[in-house]
């Protein structure tokens, strides 16, 4: 082999997978689709429809009609099934076809592809495996204790974003990236760590605001304390403490995401603040918005790098860089056949980095930054009575 | 099945670098599982564990029928942190990375 220290480095892009991982995803907030309508879901390359039966449960099915193919999701909630606008064929959420309203009898091969649900922090969760396994309940995320609880916590802010041209562990990689909280969310990352363990990944991490920019977390006032684990290949919850001015507040963020294509997926994420001691419901609605929005832009920064980057197999590592690498054989685990998963996929892993000696060189980049913009100021024009001086 | 497929033979070789290269079996001082160790410099620690060595430590054994599927409790056995810092004391565990990692 030549040489790698004279050659060119060059991007492995790879192949992308060819299925969607198995585990339990998020569809949304269970009240969004309890309305007496079917609800269509672009999910794993096609299309699901979801609505509410008599019982008050949730139904989930895939989104076209074994028939001829009508879109069910058009279609409409008769009783505790869902009717197909082309010929009314009624199916009901274990996924058999429980009428026709023209024939006699249903044909006993009329089966389609229903998804087993469970309501968990008030969203709609699914079981998907190419295998078709039945869905494994030991490994749900866990009940937020009080977290529907609306005299403890504020309601939840549920934002979605697509996001097209980028597999998903674009998203996933963030676990492991230490650096990019300072290049793309504006803060210093004074405390990381990962823990990686069974079908679980966490970040623990501590922050505080870059005072040079604003934006992100940029804001010298800020400190977060975050603790965030993947359950699974797909939902994460993230328990934030936000230190601002001295006043903490509790955050539970749940990021969740829902592969739509091979190179496509929908974020989705949802806030929740627990109310503090003291304050009004509309003051600490406010803060939950206020929250809601700095994640959000939060998520928007990862997102313009995420829809420019290429993919790569191949990263290239310096030595305070996290453990991309394990991360993503964590990841496998979730693609592969579970007959061919890997000890070491799921074997604990840990990691830890004392950010001490990368902060010094960005504080002196950002004290470089601050010098720069007082001489900006010094030298711009200043507006007094008599007009510009 | 894979799935990730690299196109080229020195990804592979470079998954193998970052992932195993460099770790060096620590024996926990107090129970005895054995983990893998590297520090790439002085203030960064990998340790790679096994099912056998997880299985082993009472630490993480009693942690995780307490955690009871609720908030995990990921916190370093403090007996494993002593047992790989006296063994980067005595020179068992080189500190340093391979062209950066």
């Amino acid at each position: 082999m030549a040489d790698p220290t004279t050659q060119t480095r060059t991007l492995d892009h790879g192949t992308q997978p060819e299925r969607f991982a198995r585990g339990w995803h998020c569809l949304g907030l269970a009240s969004e689709f309890k309305d007496g309508k079917p609800h269509s879901v672009e999910a794993f390359g096609g299309k699901l429809v979801v609505w509410e039966n008599t019982k008050g449960e949730l139904g989930v099915l895939d989104g076209y009609c074994r028939h001829m193919g009508g879109d069910l999701t058009q279609g409409t909630v008769k009783g505790d099934e869902v009717g197909c606008p082309f010929h009314d064929w009624r199916w009901g959420a274990d996924g058999r076809c429980k009428q026709i309203p023209y024939a006699r009898r249903v044909p006993l091969r009329a089966r389609t592809k229903a998804y087993e649900t469970v309501i968990r922090n008030d969203s709609l969760l699914i079981w998907h495996d190419p295998e078709g396994s039945k869905a494994d309940y030991d490994i749900l995320p866990p009940e937020l204790p009080d977290v529907s609880n609306r005299e403890v916590y504020t309601d939840w802010i549920w934002n979605t974003v697509p996001i097209k041209g980028s597999h998903c562990r674009e998203l996933i990689d963030n676990v492991v990236d230490m650096a990019h909280f300072y290049y793309v969310h504006f803060a210093f990352p004074t405390d990381f760590r990962n823990v990686f363990e069974d079908h679980t990944a966490t970040q623990y991490m501590a922050s505080k605001g870059r005072p040079d920019v604003a934006g992100g977390y940029g804001d010298a006032d800020m400190f977060l304390k975050s603790e965030a684990t993947y359950y699974g290949p797909a939902y994460m919850i993230n328990w934030l403490e936000v230190d601002y001015k001295g006043f903490v507040t509790e955050v539970i963020l749940i990021n969740s995401h829902i592969p739509t294509g091979p190179d496509s997926f929908l974020l989705q994420y949802g806030i929740t603040v627990k109310k503090p001691e003291g304050l009004d419901d509309k003051t600490a609605n406010f803060i939950g918005k206020k929250y809601a929005d700095m994640f959000g832009d939060g998520f928007l920064q990862d997102v313009a790098i995420w829809e420019n980057k290429a993919p790569v197999q191949n990263p290239l590592l310096c030595e305070e860089d996290g453990p991309v690498y394990q991360l993503r054989r964590w990841y496998e685990q979730f693609y592969v056949d579970v007959a061919d998963i890997e000890p070491e996929m799921r074997a604990r892993f840990e990691f830890e980095v004392d950010t001490t000696k990368a902060n010094e060189f960005w504080h002196e980049e950002v004290a470089e930054n601050l010098r720069r913009i007082e001489a900006e100021k010094a030298s711009e024009p200043v507006e007094t009575s008599e007009g510009v001086s | 099945m894979a799935s990730f497929v690299p196109t080229s033979e020195e990804t592979v070789e470079d998954q193998r670098l970052y992932t195993q290269a460099r770790l060096v079996e620590v024996e926990c001082l107090d129970c005895l599982a054995r983990v893998g160790v590297k520090k790439n410099s002085e203030h960064q620690t990998s340790v790679q564990w096994t099912a056998e060595a997880q299985a082993q430590c009472p630490d993480l054994v009693r942690r995780k029928s307490a955690a009871d599927g609720a908030r995990l409790v990921h916190a370093r056995c403090p007996r494993l942190a002593a047992s790989i810092e006296a063994a980067v004391a005595d020179g068992r565990i080189q500190i340093g990375a391979e062209d950066g990692y």
